[in-house]
């Protein structure tokens, strides 16, 4: 169980950096094919409110995973 | 004589834990019922404060909508939860209440848009900035309290009563916007009736307050305090300290995220839902969602109750799961039920009536289609049209493209199709119990009294404001991106639910890896 926790760490670690530019790019895709105010406003949540917390908390995690941080809470 | 002595202390014990119960209950519902009046009545609110032709009354309204919800939310549950920690539970969320009672109340007051201007929408934005804060500090408050005065083993079923203001608050505020609007007709409370939902929370606030005031502070706060163990700094503790913030991560992804996802699809994207893609009336897609919640709400209490013999995590990861594999088949199910592709109309009952009147500068054509179905549903469609007398300003308009007409769609659906709704948005809601029963007592269970207050608090309104208040507006937008071309309709009308399922599978997988099972009978010290 140790070992599957400590590699999920890293899938964990690489969605939270994978998703930064994934949204930055579908939000520049979108504000280019549309620069409506409403697509600003809503990338604009996406980007400064929800990125930011799930990359954070995702690579956080993840690392604390790797490190073994969560095999005491079995 | 020892057992009768016994039993009479048990006996008062039990009585001063319901006190408790209902003091920190009826507050939290009471915010709960002032933050839901103005997300439900966002509409109205909006025409009173926050004019379209203005862009920046526009974007306040926007920004007043959410970023109350989930910007705010855990700055609140910061500001008070650090509060909490270092002066007392008791004191902190009796102010909170005040703040909520106080904001909600002079929101009732301020005079509109057309009154005064700009300072209409710049007060109603910093009320609604206001709510946003106390509510982030008043369930971690509540919830805390109410944990640290129940006996070990019994935590689960005392908090889930704390668990169940939430949603009763949800109804509350979607009972007394019915009774208002069906008492003074629909012109008049869009006029002023509206304001009574919010002068009415003053009257809560006041004996909420009162009974709150004279409840103790919480046992266990009050041993920190003489002991001197009180922390100094309870926002570098819970989230500097790797043993705090890993515990903070694990209750945000693990449990809270998707808790929040499965609370507001389950809850407010069913209500859009109904409204926007089912287009069923406004008073009979509200009673089905009142009706449902009011069915579901007494599940809160099984599962908090059960999640002390069994423990927390199971039920809500079941919760979560169930969720995530049913949400689909169930939107499926709700839109089957309503659509009018499948119905057959009887067209020897449709009727079709036009009106045209001048008011002010515009003319006002407004046409309206009945019609009738086999099955007993209803279908009335009003096109709106707005056409300025001045020929002027109508060439400029036409020529901008803004003399589109306004359609309103309404089916009303027959008894059998109508309880069939309130079953789908019920099942949601047992899954929304699932997720939410156990959680208080679960966050609660893995924080340290000290920091307990702060610790609890930003991964519930993160979770809850951000991750679930996101849901109306990630799931609208994903579903408006398969809308062909503007006026016709979306190609894919559960497109939105992805994202709940999306947060929630995840949550599950990480909530079932990482999150033991044992915190139901750790005691809280």
């Amino acid at each position: 169980m140790s070992a599957i926790k400590k590699l999920f760490g890293i899938v964990w670690s690489l969605m939270g950096i994978g998703i930064i530019p994934l949204v930055i790019m579908q939000a520049m895709k979108e504000i280019a094919a549309k620069p409506s105010e409403e697509n600003w406003i809503f990338w604009s949540i996406v980007i400064v409110v929800l990125m930011p917390i799930i990359a954070f908390s995702l690579i956080t995690f993840g690392i604390f995973a790797l490190k073994g941080e969560y095999d005491v809470l079995e | 004589m020892a057992q009768n002595v016994t039993n009479v202390s048990q006996t008062e014990e039990v009585s001063s834990t319901r006190r408790v119960i209902a003091a920190s209950s009826v507050g939290t519902l009471i915010e709960w019922y002032d933050f839901y009046i103005f997300g439900t009545l966002a509409k109205i609110i909006s025409e009173q404060f926050f004019p379209k032709d203005n862009p920046t009354a526009a974007l306040l309204a926007t920004l007043a909508t959410f970023a109350a919800g989930f910007v705010i939310r855990p700055f609140g549950a910061l500001f008070f939860g650090r509060l909490g920690d270092l002066i007392g539970r008791k004191y902190t969320f009796l102010v909170t209440l005040v703040i909520m009672g106080g904001s909600t109340f002079a929101i009732g007051l301020v005079p509109g848009y057309k009154t005064i201007g700009f300072f209409a929408p710049a007060i109603v934005f910093a009320l609604r900035l206001l709510q946003g804060l106390a509510l982030g500090g008043e369930y971690g408050g509540a919830a805390t309290y109410v944990a640290e005065h129940s006996p070990a083993g019994h935590r689960g079923f005392w908090t889930s009563f704390i668990q169940t203001t939430a949603t009763l608050g949800l109804f509350l505020a979607l009972g007394v916007i019915l009774i208002v609007r069906q008492t003074l007709g629909v012109e008049t409370f869009s006029d002023w009736g509206w304001r009574i939902p919010f002068i009415l929370s003053s009257l809560l606030v006041g004996v909420s307050i009162f009974i709150r005031m004279r409840m103790s502070e919480s046992p266990m706060f009050v041993k920190m305090k003489k002991e001197g163990k009180t922390s100094a700094n309870p926002l570098a503790e819970s989230f500097k300290k790797k043993d705090n913030l890993k515990m903070v991560l694990i209750a945000l992804l693990g449990a809270t995220a998707g808790q929040g996802v499965v609370w507001y699809t389950g809850q407010f994207y069913a209500l859009s839902f109904l409204q926007n893609a089912c287009n069923v009336e406004f008073v009979q897609s509200n009673l089905i969602i009142s009706i449902a919640l009011l069915i579901g709400t007494p599940f809160f209490i099984v599962f908090g109750a059960l999640s002390d013999k069994i423990g927390r995590k199971y039920i809500m990861m079941a919760g979560m799961l169930i969720a995530v594999i049913a949400y689909k088949p169930i939107y499926q199910a709700m839109y089957d039920e309503a659509t009018l592709k499948t119905k057959v109309e009887i067209v020897d009952k449709t009727t079709v009536e036009t009106k045209e009147a001048v008011k002010g500068t515009d003319t006002i054509t407004t046409k309206i289609t009945k019609k009738s179905y086999e099955d007993g549903t209803t279908y009335k469609e009003t096109v709106k049209t707005t056409i300025p007398l001045d020929p002027v300003k109508k060439a400029e308009l036409a020529a901008a493209d803004k003399l589109k007409p306004e359609t309103k769609k309404e089916v009303t659906l027959p008894s059998n199709s109508y309880y069939k709704m309130i079953g789908f948005v019920l099942i949601q809601v047992i899954f929304v119990t699932m997720v939410y029963g156990p959680i208080a007592a679960f966050l609660v269970e893995i924080f340290p009294t000290r920091i307990r207050y702060t610790s609890m608090s930003l991964p519930y309104h993160i979770g809850n404001g951000v991750f679930g208040g996101l849901v109306p507006l990630i799931s609208t937008r994903l579903v408006e991106a398969t809308r062909p071309a503007p006026g016709l309709p979306p190609a894919d009308p559960l497109a939105g639910l992805m994202y709940p399922i999306l947060i929630a599978s995840v949550s599950f997988v990480i909530g079932m890896l990482y999150i033991s099972n044992k915190t139901n009978n750790m005691d809280v010290e």
